[in-house]
């Protein structure tokens, strides 16, 4: 017993000097450093991953200094399976379907986005009413409009996107804590190129020191004025990845809140590029089909 | 003051009201740096106003049977509520008196089922009651009248990179949405001016389609060997004239008729292309006398290849779109009015057609759409075979253009959307605008104005200064 006690000390001790230097050397990270661990974390929740969502997008108001819903919200439950393409997994290809509600069961939208500032990230829809594949235009041409949104909810395709690092000016601003937890205050700007595309002229995240995940993001309009803001909670693991499980986006311009849920996120997944193809919008059969092997990897 | 006045200005008031909203929108909610999310009610996980969301036992399988099924039941009311009188220069005039044109119960059921690897089932119809009052219900000699209607029904087989679906079904070719010059493949019925859509009135035939998913591009072709027509317009509905003789279906003894065509589809970084090729029946029958002057009309159809070629081109916020067809061997004086069968007319001449749509979609916000598309056809050798005096009815360059605004207010509860439709010599112009009401998953509550306005050059002139009135209450789970 004391042999065991004596084990788990020294267990304890060597993993607290691995951490040292490990916590040092996150310390040392430059602000760059940490947004491309930033992103490498976000990727691979999307990197051959399987994930179940709720979407659930409200009108809000403040009432007694806490934001809660002034209406019933709208709630949609999607499947969603992504995987990693291009030099160093950094481009992403995904397949959301929606679950729920019943009257919008089986509307699909296929997403490509791109590592590189340069191209433009795509996105195809099917709507069984339309018959047909349609695409849909996803960047945004001035500063006034917002980008696509993922199935009306406040998240747009912008706020999903990863990469172009390197059309931005990317600042440390200073360490300090947010939900109890110590987190590197990051302010991000867009160069003149990514600005005409943006609807967002500095992004300021607060980034978890231990985890590399967004607790929070301000997003500021041209003026200067915070008119979105996102709100990471419910930090757990999942698969060996830290996810915020709940991640709700304010826009308070218009007041309205999209709240997204990872009720389940499964990684390692092998996906066919063929699942990830404008075929999985169309080809009911094909895609029942693909999914129950999917989810048969994750049993 | 004119109905298209009346309209034009509801219009106005709404877009200003939604730019008014716009324009209130520019007041930034300023949050507090404490603020926090509330943690009351069934929230139940700190900081966290969705934490009901994983409260749920996911482990538990709550699949059903009935979760195949999506079911939509309708009360639909409609009528024209403008009293007035309609004039056709030098021939006549008649009155048309507000009246209820339609008041039905329906029910629209989707099925849907993979029930085996690479095995999916398909099914859709619908049912409707027309009660009193309804047009259908009149023409019943007053007695409430049932429909039934299977409009998918369909069983395909997907393997390797090949899908199979055998059943009725629509193909649907271009880009443009609306009004597209390719969208042709399926027949149509436009019953009366509450559908104002192509996507609504499209109707299913039976096709065998066969897809092939290639590495880089996809072929889609399809087999019809039963080829259906635009059915005429049914008896007491807004496009129904008394014909002078029956219409009948075409006499389908006289040969094996089929339709096949196919199309090849291949994505770029921006834009998708396609062309495609088919050989096809108009879907508009052409009625002639009967030779004896009674007894009924004579259809006649007529068979033309197409070759197409659609593109679209995501700039930015912007979405371009473009189809293009060439149709050897249309007939010259096919008479196209929504809901109404071809009426006989001396010209019988086939001639060759090239037509275009083009358009963009532009997504001003998350919550505002709109979208242009204009279609423009012209014959060739438009006066070749003519007889001194003959002209046809499709003279020049013809076509439509359609707008289309949406705007999604009160977190998507209540869309409000316009359209007009007019045809590119300003003969006529249909005006709509709809509002429609999510109550909750379940329930919802739309209306709509539809206005029309025609001079005498067009077919629309029976209904010029028509205002209609739609509401329309709709259960779906």
């Amino acid at each position: 017993m004391r042999r065991t006690i004596l084990g788990k000390g020294l267990v304890c001790l060597a993993a607290a000097l691995l951490l040292i230097p490990l916590q040092s050397l996150a310390q040392d990270l430059s602000a760059r450093e940490i947004m491309e661990k930033l992103e490498d974390n976000r990727r691979a929740t999307s990197n051959s991953a399987l994930s179940r969502m709720q979407l659930s997008t409200c009108k809000f108001g403040v009432r007694e200094g806490k934001i809660t819903c002034a209406e019933r919200p709208r709630v949609k439950s999607l499947e969603s399976v992504g995987k990693g393409y291009g030099a160093g997994l950094r481009d992403t290809r995904s397949v959301a379907i929606l679950l729920e509600p019943a009257a919008e069961r089986g509307i699909g939208m296929l997403s490509f986005i791109y590592d590189d500032g340069a191209r433009d990230n795509e996105t195809w829809l099917y709507l069984s009413a339309l018959g047909r594949v349609k695409r849909i235009a996803s960047g945004s041409s001035d500063d006034e409009t917002e980008p696509g949104s993922l199935f009306g909810s406040e998240f747009t395709t912008e706020d999903q996107d990863t990469g172009k690092l390197d059309e931005y000016e990317i600042n440390l601003l200073e360490e300090t804590v947010q939900a109890g937890r110590e987190v590197w205050k990051i302010e991000t700007i867009p160069n003149a190129e990514r600005a005409r595309k943006s609807r967002y002229s500095r992004t300021v995240l607060y980034v978890d020191k231990e985890r590399f995940v967004e607790l929070r993001i301000e997003m500021y309009d041209q003026y200067g004025k915070e008119i979105k803001r996102m709100l990471g909670s419910r930090v757990e693991q999942m698969n060996g990845i830290w996810v915020a499980r709940s991640t709700t986006i304010m826009n308070l311009v218009t007041n309205r809140l999209s709240n997204m849920a990872f009720l389940e996120m499964h990684t390692g997944i092998e996906v066919p590029d063929e699942f990830l193809t404008q075929r999985t919008l169309t080809d009911a059969a094909f895609r029942e089909t693909e999914l129950e092997k999917l989810r048969a990897q994750i049993n | 003051m004119r109905p298209i006045r009346i309209v034009a200005v509801f219009a106005a008031s709404t877009l200003l009201a939604a730019s008014n909203q716009a324009l209130a929108q520019d007041d930034v909610l300023v949050l507090g740096d404490d603020v926090q999310f509330d943690a009351d009610a069934d929230f139940g996980f700190d900081y966290d106003l969705f934490g009901a969301a994983f409260d749920e036992d996911n482990s538990a399988s709550k699949a059903s049977w009935l979760d195949d099924f999506t079911i939509k039941i309708t009360q639909q009311f409609s009528g024209q509520v403008n009293n007035h009188s309609v004039t056709i220069p030098s021939l006549f005039s008649f009155p048309r008196e507000a009246e209820l044109e339609t008041n039905r119960l329906g029910a629209n059921i989707r099925y849907q089922n993979a029930f085996a690897p690479g095995w999916l089932l398909q099914a859709s119809g619908k049912i409707r009651s027309y009660w009193r009052d309804d047009y259908e219900y009149e023409a019943e000699g007053d007695k409430i009248d049932i429909e039934y209607r299977v409009n998918e029904f369909f069983l395909q087989r997907s393997f390797d990179q090949h899908s199979l679906k055998f059943g009725r079904q629509t193909v649907v070719w271009g880009e443009t949405t609306g009004n597209s010059v390719l969208d042709i493949i399926n027949t149509n019925e436009f019953r009366d001016f509450n559908i104002i859509d192509i996507e609504d009135a499209r109707l299913n035939q039976w096709l065998l389609v066969w897809d092939y998913f290639g590495k880089d591009s996809n072929f889609s072709s399809f087999l019809n060997i039963y080829p259906e027509f635009n059915p005429p317009a049914v008896r007491g509905s807004p496009f129904f004239f008394e014909p002078a003789f029956n219409l009948t279906d075409y006499d389908r003894d006289s040969g094996l008729q089929f339709e096949a065509g196919t199309k090849w589809r291949k994505s770029f970084e921006g834009s998708d292309i396609s062309f495609m090729a088919a050989y096809l029946y108009e879907n508009q029958m052409r009625f002639e006398d009967p030779v004896s002057g009674i007894g009924d009309a004579i259809a006649q159809v007529n068979d033309f290849f197409l070759l197409g070629f659609s593109a679209n081109r995501a700039v930015g916020k912007l979405l371009l779109n473009f189809d293009l067809a060439y149709s050897r061997d249309v007939q010259a004086d096919s008479f196209s009015f929504p809901g109404t069968a071809s009426l006989a007319n001396p010209v019988n001449l086939k001639k060759d057609q090239i037509g275009t749509s083009f358009g963009f979609e532009y997504a001003i916000s998350n919550e505002q759409s709109v979208s242009l598309g204009i279609q423009a056809q012209k014959l060739l050798d438009e006066d070749e075979g003519l007889l001194p005096g003959q002209a046809l009815i499709n003279d020049g360059v013809f076509g439509s253009w359609l707008v289309r605004y949406s705007n999604t207010l009160m977190n998507s509860d209540l869309v409000i959307s316009s359209t007009l439709q007019g045809d590119l010599d300003a003969n006529s112009l249909l005006a709509l605008l709809g509002i429609d009401y999510t109550v909750n998953d379940n329930w919802t509550v739309s209306g709509q104005v539809i206005s029309i306005t025609s001079n005498e050059t067009s077919p629309l002139i029976f209904f010029d200064e028509d205002v209609r009135l739609a509401a329309t209450l709709t259960y779906s789970f």
